[in-house]
């Protein structure tokens, strides 16, 4: 029972943290939820299986095409769903356009892969036991994830300038920096996280539409939990997650674990309503 | 001419006398063919009952065609691809009624649809035949029009649980489903069943489709100790999960319960192709092999007719069977009488022991579950050969 707490709850909140970064790495260049990203953790699973499984294409450069893809989705989200309604931002017309092109998303892939859940493939072919790459491969693509960004964001120039625009924006804008382009650039680097989260946990999620749904919910999760826009908090807010959410599988079962996880959380958050990681928000007076 | 009294007399008289005369019906009465309206999901995510029974219906129609209509009357199927939408459902039935002026209707073929259109037919007194679930759908009180030539959930449930309790002889049973509105009523109906017939239900759970784990649930009804889990989902990804769970937990309980656990689609989602022994799924008698790998006779009949004329390696046997069963019964009822819907309605009512491929089928007037429940059996889940499967041990 343990190890299957460990074992599955560690996969599982990778997957829900990588998520997380990728709602939060959206938010930061343009103060926007985008509620497309749980459907990118889906595709990531999709595109994988249709690339390496359907089409026969080599693992590496399947992979490497589903990241390209999910990149494409992610600047078609900025140019369709985001851009538009910057403007005026205050009335939250974001919420709408980012899940009406989640549903779009969501409707394609019913209609045109399958509403069953299709087979992912081994990436690395190792199955057996606690070895098996579908507990593993999450943690590590989250773990690269981290490492990723931390040299993204602090020893180079478009991570820096990634960071000045989540910092300030007129300021970024004053100082020339392309804000617009940054802002493209960043959808399609999270959208790429959000890939990477499906195609990772593709053994364990299987390639799958309804997993669209389930990741924009249970990765918003971390996002609440660790504050809004805070990486390491949708971390460790992932992490916990899974494992609460497979401990409670374990002593509540079936549908009970939801309302379990549901219950802690709201908890939480009238506990610490800016998040764990989260500094409250300042107010003039 | 000068009409005179006497000829406007004969002339009177002679009018009178024909007018007495019964008008002759129009000829074309007899000769314009018999329209059959076909609600199918031929596409959309539940198309793949409705494309097999397709078949049969194509198979069927070109056959009684061929061999001179029924009574010299040519069959028409206008078919209305529903999309699984209920709301196209209901369209296209008001469509083929009050336009297409169909003689009867054969589907639609998920629940779902049908909900929508049975009462819309039954206001129209359309004959109608499907082969939908839902228990509710059959009530010839209030719906006296609709007919059902494929077993119920009811029917589903009794084969399941008679296999579960008599013949795999458990005692202790779980009871698993996925967390749909479908899956929530087969849990409660499935555990009170047990429960009447004396079973002890230790562990029962709804499972959402994503979980991505169900060790927890399994090794609960495993605690528990479940001698056989019964299965209740549409959802292959759920059910595979379950067989290599409980591959990976070294457990052996057999699992008995929805056809969907020998669905196509498993074998891509397991681990290893041994992971689905043990499974037995409801299958029917007229669409299963004996121990010895032979089919009933009238099945092994038909299997020789469709012989290169229709595919059955990528749909399931039953599904033609039943396209084929419903295209005759409609035939029969229009050559047995007048074709209104009142003599088609009244010749259904009173069929006894009609041979159909798929079963033999009777109907009465308070009765119109037509569907043999003795021919509900259950199947090795993968043993798939042309649609059709081998019957489960015990049989």
């Amino acid at each position: 029972m343990l190890t299957s707490i460990i074992s599955t709850g560690l996969a599982m909140g990778a997957i829900y943290a990588l998520i997380g970064i990728t709602y939060n790495t959206m938010y930061s260049t343009s103060r926007v939820m985008s509620f497309t990203a749980g459907q990118l953790g889906m595709l990531g699973g999709v595109f994988g299986a249709l690339f390496i499984l359907r089409f026969g294409i080599n693992s590496v450069v399947g992979f490497g095409l589903t990241m390209m893809v999910c990149a494409f989705i992610g600047v078609v989200t900025e140019l369709v769903a985001v851009r538009p309604v910057l403007k005026s931002i205050e009335q939250h017309l974001y919420v709408l356009s980012t899940l009406a092109l989640a549903l779009m998303i969501s409707q394609v892939v019913a209609i045109e892969w399958s509403t069953e859940p299709q087979a992912f493939p081994r990436f690395f072919g190792t199955a057996a036991a606690l070895i098996d790459e579908k507990f593993w491969f999450p943690v590590a693509a989250c773990a690269a994830t981290v490492i990723g960004l931390e040299v993204l964001y602090k020893h180079t120039l478009t991570g820096r300038a990634f960071k000045a625009v989540a910092e300030d924006n007129l300021a970024a804008q004053a100082l020339g920096l392309p804000e617009r382009n940054l802002r493209i650039a960043s959808y399609a680097l999270a959208a790429m996280i959000g890939g990477l989260a499906g195609f990772s946990g593709g053994s364990l999620l299987l390639a799958f539409v309804a997993n669209g749904g389930l990741l924009n919910f249970y990765g918003f999760v971390p996002v609440a939990l660790g504050g809004l826009g805070n990486n390491r908090g949708a971390i460790v807010g992932g992490f916990g997650l899974g494992l609460f959410q497979q401990a409670a599988s374990f002593l509540v079962g079936g549908i009970f674990a939801s309302v379990a996880v549901f219950s802690l959380f709201i908890i939480v958050l009238l506990i610490a309503p800016q998040g764990l990681f989260g500094a409250p928000q300042s107010r003039r007076v | 001419m000068k009409l005179t009294r006497r000829d406007f007399a004969k002339g009177a008289a002679t009018a009178a006398g024909l007018s007495a005369l019964p008008l002759a019906r129009p000829a074309f009465a007899q000769t314009e063919p018999l329209r059959i309206g076909w609600l199918a999901a031929l596409t959309g995510p539940s198309s793949a009952p409705a494309i097999g029974f397709d078949r049969g219906v194509k198979f069927a129609t070109d056959a009684i065609n061929a061999a001179g209509g029924v009574k010299g009357r040519k069959i028409e199927i206008v078919t209305r691809d529903t999309q699984g939408d209920p709301t196209k459902a209901v369209n296209a039935t008001q469509e083929l009624i009050s336009q297409a002026k169909v003689h009867a209707i054969w589907g639609p073929t998920n629940s779902g649809e049908s909900l929508a259109t049975t009462p819309i037919m039954a206001r129209a007194k359309m004959p109608n035949i499907h082969p939908c679930v839902i228990d509710t759908l059959i009530d010839p009180q209030k719906f006296p029009n609709a007919f059902r030539i494929t077993p119920s959930n009811s029917q589903w449930d009794d084969a399941v649980r008679t296999y579960a309790v008599k013949v795999l002889k458990a005692k202790k049973v779980a009871v698993l489903a996925d967390t749909t509105g479908y899956g929530v009523a087969a849990v409660k109906a499935s555990v009170a069943g047990l429960q009447k017939d004396g079973a002890e239900v230790v562990y029962q759970a709804n499972i959402d489709a994503t979980q991505p784990d169900l060790t927890p649930d399994m090794l609960r009804a495993k605690t528990a100790g479940a001698e056989v889990i019964i299965v209740w989902s549409t959802s292959t990804g759920l059910n595979a999960r379950m067989f290599n769970t409980r591959a990976a937990m070294g457990w052996d309980v057999p699992f008995v319960g929805h056809p969907s656990m020998s669905a196509g689609d498993i074998p891509k989602l397991l681990e290893k192709p041994g992971n689905w022994d043990k499974v037995y799924a409801v299958g029917y008698r007229s669409c299963s092999f004996d121990a010895n790998g032979k089919l009933p006779a009238r099945t092994q009949e038909l299997v020789d007719k469709l012989k290169g004329k229709v595919d059955l390696s990528d749909t399931l046997m039953w599904w033609v069977a039943g396209g084929i069963d419903a295209v005759n019964l409609i035939a029969k009822a229009v050559g047995d009488s007048s074709s209104s819907s009142d003599d088609i309605i009244k010749i259904w009512n009173s069929l006894s022991n009609y041979p159909g491929y798929f079963g033999d089928i009777t109907f009465s007037a308070t009765e119109h579950n037509g569907y043999p429940v003795n021919d509900v059996v259950m199947s090795a889940a993968n043993t798939a050969k042309d649609g059709m499967f081998r019957l489960a041990p015990g049989y």
